[in-house]
């Protein structure tokens, strides 16, 4: 599949807007989206195959020598002369305002040109064969245990295509991924709900995802419909790789978005080149660190992707930045300026964020557990980066006893506490690793981007609800 | 529009067809303390299509996204595909709304504000609150938006809502020497009013204060819980979706009608009514997406589920008559007790949560507490570093509503439930 059309079509329209602008500004970019989403779903009942969460216009962003504007707006032909005095007149600030804008210098303006495309298997499945693929995966889970009062399937493929332009740069990207997820509605002693799903690059890993987890969510939801609510304590606990990914995620990658260091919101600020987490500790983030959903050529700063180590050996050596951050801080941007969509402002975020693997068998890391849990499936966090609270919420725990996993599932599972006390609690790190990319990740409780995470099972003290 | 209406009448293969678009013109301030950071405004348009084609005795439906850009050639081939996925598609027939010509207002004395001016008064009213002693805001962004929301279909629905509405992300920050601690506030209003916004932000101020002179409490612990509106909100929603006519469709409820949340319960009764509006919030509509009107509803009376909610498609598939249509705010029937009667007795009132987790099918609620007042009897303090946990049917059953009434965002209710014998670690 080759680069939007649409968007190739708007090359020289945003080239003349650039230089309209640049009559009247120090640095302009114009960003061009034409992401597109489908979303396929089947259950018991009903069926669906229709656009998804995709998105379709352009947005300026501008630096007057001192601070800077941005304009999202939906099309960029006509005059553009005319179209660049209404972005001034729209963007204007009120004349008291005007001696309150921030100092920040101007962003480099680096030349390169560029096309980057990443292919993708999408156009060997119709719509036609994707929603069979859903129907029969609902239909398979329903069949095979007379409990399931309904299975969902759904199959959410998306392609994004990104043209970023200013005076001396000119990127395209083309890239797709795909997410599949099962849910099994199940009565048994209690209606539980179970769900399985991940991410991946092409379609054909993600059906053949779905049809190997039948099973899998099935024989969760029969263990959930008798899971039993956890006694709040204090325990030793093994993660699996998406609580792992999560606690990397709220505990610390959310504290390195380095527009909360110009801001004063984070302590990590004044953490770097400390110890934060325990020696065996190793944690990235980047577009280019893995291949995952967040795996962008540039972001929407037309930044080129990066891999950031954020914490080595134990201590905290770098963090994530947006341009607009970066300028403020005197430092490099690392690729991390990233946008819910061209509609909204691109902030410092995360991408794709795991710790590294270490040493230790899974195994053993359970057998040195007297009592404990296993805990499994991120359902949602919640950052704190200035107080560094953390509260993570996992589907369900497994009890561990006596150095084994037991029968005994424990669900919802709250674990809460402070960041350093979690981290430095980090006592063993398995050599498996997983990055999970099925994730949506606010910041605070708006501007939604597609993240992955994950990394090794750790075995952490935590307290637990 | 009138382009995409035209190419959809005119298209025998339809039994029927919708149109969503929501027009947006924002502007947007961003602060990094006192200083303005960015400053961004946005003019777009959103225009979602669903066609529908009856085949086989079901119905299909297929939606897509058309842009700005697209001209009459790419709107055909859109309408073409979308056939081809709707005949993919064998779902239940039902009927759109139909009728009903709607041209509304939502009350606002945003709408008219001319943007540069409304975005600095707002800057001012909040940062006015920024006199504690020790005390700043870190970081605040402001968010005018007038929205025009327009719904049309094959059965005549045309009808158009126009709001005025402001989002202001606050970040009060406390310091004292190295140390510092900060809360989050997301303040949302139809009604500009200078006053309300700095004293909201304010109190805040003042919690943010006390956050960083709060300690972690003795525990473990089981103790009376107090939650506010806004939790109070999240726990009724949480009970009121599982209401929603298409989570009964697809046998993901747990209750039904008839059933009684508060079994065996010593507490004050549950009265909860879904709405169309509720004064100042953002959230009010005349009308849901498929542009069907709104009925207000109760859901919950006496703590015993009454009806069910929801569009008028699932409705249908219920045999429900009238269908509600999809109910944004909602009113909660205040309790028995005042306020000084529940702060007779040790408590912990939940100023800031990490956010409130709740599960009815494993019939938990619990959180993370970043900032409580813990009252031992004598007087009230300010804790934090603490977590607390319940079964949420015992909560359900023996809980207590203040007789007290506020309006917060799309909830008007009782200011203060009280959660007995909540277990705090």
């Amino acid at each position: 599949m080759p680069f939007s059309t649409y968007l190739d079509g708007k090359r020289q329209d945003c080239r003349e807007l650039v230089a309209a602008l640049g009559k009247h500004f120090r640095y302009v970019s114009i960003l061009g989206t034409d992401v597109t989403a489908t979303a396929i779903r089947a259950d018991r009942n009903m069926s669906m195959v229709q656009d998804g969460r995709g998105e379709c216009g352009f947005v300026l962003k501008m630096h007057n020598g001192r601070s800077f504007i941005e304009y999202s707006l939906d099309d960029v032909s006509g005059d553009k002369q005319a179209l660049a005095e209404r972005i001034i007149r729209e963007t204007a600030v009120d004349a008291a305002l005007q001696s309150k804008m921030i100092e920040a210098p101007v962003p480099a303006d680096e030349p390169m040109k560029q096309d980057f495309v990443r292919e993708n298997d999408f156009a060997d499945f119709d719509d036609a064969s994707l929603l069979k693929t859903c129907k029969d995966i609902s239909a398979e889970i329903i069949a095979k245990d007379e409990h399931v009062l309904n299975a969902i399937a759904v199959i959410q493929p998306y392609q994004v295509n990104k043209l970023f332009i200013t005076k001396n740069r000119e990127l395209s990207q083309h890239y797709g991924w795909a997410n599949g997820i099962m849910i099994a509605i199940y009565r048994g002693e209690k209606i539980a709900q179970a769900r399985e799903g991940d991410g991946a690059a092409n379609l054909k890993d993600i059906i053949a995802m779905l049809h190997a987890g039948a099973d899998k969510v099935i024989d969760l939801a029969k263990h959930l419909s008798t899971a039993k609510a956890i006694e709040p304590g204090v325990y030793d606990v093994i993660t699996d790789p998406s609580i792992s990914g999560l606690i990397a995620h709220e505990a610390f990658g959310h504290g390195v978005e380095m527009d909360q260091f110009v801001k004063d919101r984070a302590m990590a600020k004044h953490c770097m080149g400390q110890y934060v987490a325990s020696p065996i500790t190793n944690m990235h983030d980047g577009a280019a660190a893995t291949h995952s959903v967040a795996s962008y050529f540039f972001d929407d700063d037309g930044v080129l992707a990066h891999d950031t180590q954020i914490i080595k050996d134990g201590i905290l050596v770098a963090g994530l930045s947006d341009l607009a951050s970066a300028a403020q801080l005197g430092t490099a941007p690392t690729g991390n300026g990233r946008r819910d969509s061209y509609k909204r402002k691109a902030y410092a975020r995360m991408t794709n964020t795991f710790f590294e693997p270490g040493q230790d068998k899974l195994e053993d890391m359970i057998a040195s557990i007297q009592h404990g849990y296993m805990l499994f499936q991120t359902n949602n966090g919640m950052e704190d980066p200035k107080n560094w609270q953390i509260q993570c919420t996992a589907e369900y725990g497994i009890e561990i006893v006596d150095g084994k996993l037991t029968e005994n599932y424990v669900s919802p599972v709250v674990m809460s506490g402070s960041v350093p006390d979690l981290l430095k609690s980090i006592s063993m790190v398995s050599g498996n690793f997983k990055v999970i990319g099925a994730g949506m990740c606010g910041k605070g409780y708006k501007e939604w981007v597609r993240v992955s995470d994950g990394g090794p099972n750790l075995k952490v003290k935590v307290k637990l609800g | 529009m009138s382009m995409i209406k035209k190419l959809l009448e005119q298209d025998s293969r339809l039994s029927g067809w919708r149109i969503n678009e929501t027009a947006t013109k924002s502007y947007e301030l961003f602060f990094v303390h006192k200083s303005l950071e960015t400053v961004r405004a946005t003019d777009t348009v959103t225009t979602n299509v669903t066609v529908y084609v009856d085949h086989d005795g079901k119905k299909g439906d297929s939606s897509f996204d058309v842009s700005a850009a697209m001209g009459e050639a790419d709107v055909q081939k859109k309408i073409d595909a979308a056939v081809q996925r709707a005949r993919l598609v064998f779902n239940e027939p039902y009927e759109l709304p139909d009728g009903g010509e709607l041209d509304r207002d939502m009350p606002s004395n945003v709408w008219d504000a001319e943007p540069k001016a409304l975005g600095h008064a707002i800057a001012d009213a909040v940062f006015a609150a920024d006199t504690v002693p020790g005390g700043s805001i870190n970081a605040c962004e402001i968010f005018l938006y007038k929205d025009t929301i327009r719904v049309l279909n094959s059965r005549g629905v045309n009808k158009t809502e126009r709001k005025g509405r402001v989002m202001i992300e606050a970040i009060p920050t406390f310091t004292e020497g190295k140390e510092s601690v900060e809360l989050y506030e997301d303040y949302r209003f139809t009604e500009f009013d200078g006053e309300k916004v700095t004293a909201e932000i304010a109190r805040r101020m003042a919690e943010a204060r006390d956050r960083f002179q709060a300690k972690k409490p003795q525990t473990p612990m089981e103790v009376n819980v107090l939650l506010r509106p806004h939790e109070i909100m999240e726990l009724l929603w949480e009970l009121a979706d599982d209401l929603n006519y298409a989570t009964v469709y697809s046998h993901a409820n747990l209750h039904n009608a008839g059933d009684d949340l508060q079994e065996n319960g010593v507490g004050d009764k549950l009265t909860v009514t879904l709405k169309a509006q509720v004064p100042g919030s953002e959230s009010s509509s005349w009308f849901d997406a498929d542009g069907g009107a709104l009925t207000d509803t109760c859901v919950i009376k006496n703590g015993i589920v009454a009806s069910l909610f929801g569009s008028t498609r699932f409705g249908q598939y219920l045999n429900v008559e009238k269908p509600t249509g999809n109910l944004p705010c909602m009113k909660a029937e205040t309790g028995s007790l005042a306020e000084n009667e529940m702060k007779k007795a040790p408590y912990l009132e939940c100023a800031s949560l990490s956010g409130l987790q709740l599960d009815l099918f494993n019939d938990y609620i619990g959180g993370e507490i970043r900032l409580a007042y813990w009252f031992d009897g004598e007087k009230a303090v300010p804790v934090t570093g603490i977590s607390m946990s319940g079964k949420l049917s015992q909560v359900l059953a023996n809980m207590r509503l203040s007789r007290e009434s506020v309006t917060d965002g799309a909830y008007e209710g009782p200011a203060l439930l009280l959660m007995p014998g909540m277990k705090v670690l």
